[in-house]
């Protein structure tokens, strides 16, 4: 910094360019604002770069695998069936690209600056942005941070890139591993686990340290390990890796399992790991604004920081560090900074894991109902018992609906099963709209579609689904279809 | 500890901070005051909550500040490690409490989430933020406890109706002389400021003449007998203002036309008589007009009216009036008699009433009396204004007939004196 120095006037600075910042960036130029976006990578940030848009390229990539090998009973003889691994990439990156120019053009035609550089706060108004030789030093109204986090580091484990794995380079592969051991419990690594287990690895799994079992609704978790056993991906509990040691073969690790200390040889380790903010990259902490003891920024329901003129919005503030959290505090941020009155609230955050077959879930699971003492009932239907699901060859997994008996309020929808990705916004709009159950059992329903199972689970909170014989005994009774 | 700018009632969300009346270093005792802050409406003393040494200030003389914003730092007994860091950050936000503290007074973090799940779509939801309510305060009337559009507005309505301090406020007429030096974007001699009590006169009335559709009509009163009666009274030592016999006999008037002494509540479709008689009466001061009421005049003697009336002036031009010296207001009366000159007016009602009578100069001139002699009277035109939307004019008309008729003959009003 030079005394004297020329600072650039601007009105709204938002720096980094993933999915929060330039949702941020676009609804704060609808409103009449006008936005700087500075990013010192890629616009799309970790999301289209590195996270969501490859890792969905994998899994659904993995999907595609289990179809083609399932359509042999609708008449289709399948040969053997081979990865072209360079395809692969060549298509992520076309993919990655087509999405990026679209961003880029949407920001242009929305007036948005772009600006390319390391921004770095000098004050709360100033921030410079480096960029090479070049430093330029701006001086805004309000600011955004939408700078982002990394991946922990995880102590004793030197991530390589080839052997052991991140969840930045983990889609990124260039084989298919052998036996890839995937260390966590998370979305990330469940994913993984699954998607590349159905492109042939062989898989472990590593639940870290005192975990020994999934977070979901119980029925999910049963289902989901059910599954994985089917699917031969073994489970480890309660593990805690210790150090590794990569050869030419792979990677040896040692970990340990309660008190014991053992010993396991992979081709890759995949380390799901918590994040680190970017919060000191950008020199945020300098400005005083609240933080966490880890150094997440604390924003409120409008994405202001403890600082008037300065707000903050996804992974690098305290919460689930998903992208759908971001846009939703991006454009909140904007509307804010733009003198309206938004909300972001996550009760009703869908969460959703690329599993196969899928998993998506809202609002409350039959545990958490019940430990808030509510007196609550279940309404569930299995996907085998639905037309459509049996015709397109994907019968696993079921649809679970937790009500509340006495105001018949749907308090929680559980899907897991072909479909429930989609399904799961109609779950999600049912909650946000306070739906009791004839909300979802009066609506039509096209037929033949996975959706009916969403009405037969409403249905079977009052034990009333047609294709549920009465008093089941044996929920595995084959569907009657009509 | 923090001492914040509290919620100083009338429904203020911001304040000028007029003076500090200590200085860093001093020791205070709890209830001390600390700083003199001045609303749109009224100048207000800080006390100390607790006692201590007064710290670092936060604001500064002069500056606008909203509720929730700390002023200084009271360093307490048990605390006297509160030293601020050398470089003062900028004040937090207090936005956060102000539109985002739940009813339990804990700060929603955004991944917090209630344990409380709010039945509403998230379209009423929004409807009730835009309108800063608190919705986790609002009892839901739809279906298994839902929150609907209907109960948000019915809410915001009955909010307006509690903070009736804000609705009565005043028709000041003369623009409040800025105590504080010019500040930088008022230019002298070209521009006057438009804020404080000024911009809070010109949200009132365009509410009000957005919101009622006015209807004025004019009236002779001959106040001859009244000018009589009062000198006899005089010679009795007893001083009673033609306005206090105008507020009786209006009085008297609204007990026959309750119609002008109540409140529209349109969303409730009904319009709520109120039985007490709470007259505002428009003072002029230094500082402007401003309106203390005189309540329950209904049950007051003209010698009690009198000097209630006496004390509100005072108070008012030494501008000691409190919060409850200018609320309640059912009726309005504005007398500008005295300043002379003026023939009638087309004055705005204060909006939640319905009406608002105004006096003007009285005049002796020729009438022609019953038995056709033309007679030298003292005759006052008055302005009355209603609410069309809940009397007609013929109603009106019959009110300030009644009205005219009592101080045509004040004798009458006495039939009806309790």
């Amino acid at each position: 910094m030079v005394v004297g120095e020329m600072a650039h006037e601007r009105d709204l600075v938002i720096i980094g360019g993933g999915p929060g910042g330039y949702h941020a960036a676009i609804r704060a130029s609808q409103l009449g604002q006008k936005v700087t976006l500075i990013e010192k990578e890629e616009l799309g940030g970790i999301c289209l770069n590195k996270g969501c848009i490859p890792s969905k390229l994998l899994t659904a990539q993995a999907k595609k695998h289990r179809e083609i090998l399932s359509a042999g009973n609708m008449g289709f003889e399948i040969g053997s069936l081979k990865i072209n691994i360079d395809k692969q990439a060549s298509n992520r990156k076309k993919v990655i690209d087509q999405l990026k120019k679209g961003i880029e053009a949407l920001c242009q035609a929305n007036k948005v600056e772009l600006l390319k550089g390391s921004a770095y706060f000098l004050s709360t108004d100033r921030i410079g942005v480096e960029n090479g030789d070049s430093f330029e030093v701006y001086r805004f109204k309000n600011a955004i941070i939408a700078a982002g986090a990394k991946p922990a580091v995880t102590p004793g484990i030197s991530f390589d890139g080839k052997r052991i794995h991140n969840k930045w380079t983990v889609s990124f592969l260039d084989q298919i591993p052998g036996h890839l051991v995937v260390y966590g419990s998370d979305v990330n690594a469940l994913e993984i686990a699954a998607a590349y287990r159905t492109l042939g690895s062989e898989v472990t799994l590593l639940l870290e340290k005192g975990k020994k079992d999934f977070n979901f609704d119980s029925s999910v978790t049963k289902e989901l390990k059910r599954i994985f056993k089917k699917e031969k991906i073994s489970i480890l509990i309660d593990s805690e890796i210790q150090s590794t040691e990569i050869n030419q073969e792979g990677v040896i690790l040692t970990y340990k399992a309660g008190s014991d200390e053992r010993t396991l040889t992979c081709t890759h380790l995949f380390i799901s790991s918590k994040n680190k903010p970017n919060t000191y990259d950008i020199g945020a902490d300098r400005l005083g604004v609240g933080m966490n003891s880890e150094g997440f920024i604390q924003a409120d329901r409008q994405c202001r920081t403890s600082m008037p003129n300065i707000y903050a919005i996804g992974d690098i503030t305290e919460g689930p560090p998903l992208a759908l959290r971001a846009i939703s505090q991006g454009k909140a941020a904007a509307e804010a900074i733009a003198g309206l009155s938004p909300e972001i609230d996550l009760r009703f955050m869908p969460k959703v894991v690329h599993t196969i077959p899928p998993i998506a879930t809202v609002g409350l699971t039959e545990e958490e109902a019940a430990e808030q003492g509510l007196n609550i009932k279940i309404g569930h239907f299995p996907l085998m018992s639905n037309g459509y699901s049996a015709l397109s060859g994907k019968k696993e997994g079921f649809i679970k609906v937790v009500s509340e008996v006495d105001t018949h309020l749907i308090l929680g929808i559980h899907i897991m099963g072909e479909g429930a990705l989609e399904l799961i916004s109609a779950g999600t709009i049912a909650l946000e709209m306070a739906a009791r159950d004839e909300d979802l059992t009066f609506p039509l329903y096209p037929h033949p579609s996975i959706s009916e199972g969403v009405l037969e689970a409403a249905e079977m909170l009052n034990g009333k689904a047609i294709h549920i014989p009465p008093k089941p005994k044996n929920e595995k009774m084959k569907a009657k279809l009509l | 500890m923090e001492v914040k700018l509290h919620d100083i009632g009338e429904g203020m969300t911001e304040a000028d901070i007029n003076c500090f009346l200590v200085k860093p270093g001093d020791m205070v005792k709890a209830d001390d005051p600390l700083v003199e802050v001045q609303t749109d409406k009224m100048t207000a003393e800080i006390p100390s909550p607790v006692s201590g040494r007064v710290g670092a200030f936060k604001v500064t003389e002069g500056q606008r500040v909203r509720v929730g914003t700390t002023l200084l730092i009271l360093e307490t007994a048990d605390v006297s490690t509160v030293n601020q860091p050398a470089i003062s950050l900028p004040e937090k936000t207090s936005f956060h409490q102000e539109v985002f503290e739940s009813s339990n007074g804990v700060l929603n973090n955004c991944n917090q989430i209630k344990y409380k799940r709010i039945l509403a779509s998230p379209f009423t939801r929004k409807i009730a933020r835009d309108h800063k309510v608190d919705i986790e305060k609002i009892q839901g009337t739809g279906p298994a406890g839902r929150v609907t559009d209907e109960d948000v507005y019915q809410f915001i309505g009955q909010q307006n109706e509690e903070k009736p301090k804000e609705e009565l406020f005043v028709t000041v007429i003369k623009e409040k002389q800025e105590s504080q030096p010019a500040k930088e974007e008022y230019i002298q001699g070209t521009t006057l400021p438009f804020r404080g009590r000024r911009k809070q006169i010109a949200r009132k009335m365009h509410q009000s003449v957005y919101t009622i559709p006015h209807c004025t009509h004019f009236e002779e009163v001959d106040v001859t007998e009244l000018i009589h009666f009062r000198g006899e009274l005089k010679k009795e030592k007893e001083n009673i203002s033609a306005t206090v016999f105008f507020m009786k006999a209006l009085s008297v008037c609204l007990k026959k036309y309750p119609i002008f002494n109540a409140v529209l509540e349109e969303e409730k479709e009904r319009i709520r008589l109120i039985s007490e008689h709470h007259i505002g009466v428009a003072v002029e001061t230094e500082d402007g007009l401003i309106v203390p009421v005189v309540k329950d005049i209904d049950k007051k003697s003209l010698r009690e009216i009198h000097q209630e009336m006496k004390d509100l002036t005072q108070k008012a031009l030494r501008d000691q009036l409190t919060i409850p010296d200018i609320s309640g207001g059912t009726f309005t009366i504005s007398n500008v008699g005295p300043l002379g000159g003026s023939l009638g007016a087309t004055p705005i009602i204060l909006h939640p009433q319905v009406a608002l009578v105004s006096f003007h100069k009285t005049k002796k001139m020729p009438v022609v009396m019953e038995d056709d002699q033309i007679a030298i009277r003292s005759v006052m035109n008055i302005s009355m204004s209603f609410d069309h939307r809940v009397a007609d004019g013929a109603t009106a008309v019959r009110f300030t007939n009644l009205f005219s008729e009592y101080i045509k003959n004040p004798k009458k009003l006495l039939l009806e004196l309790i």
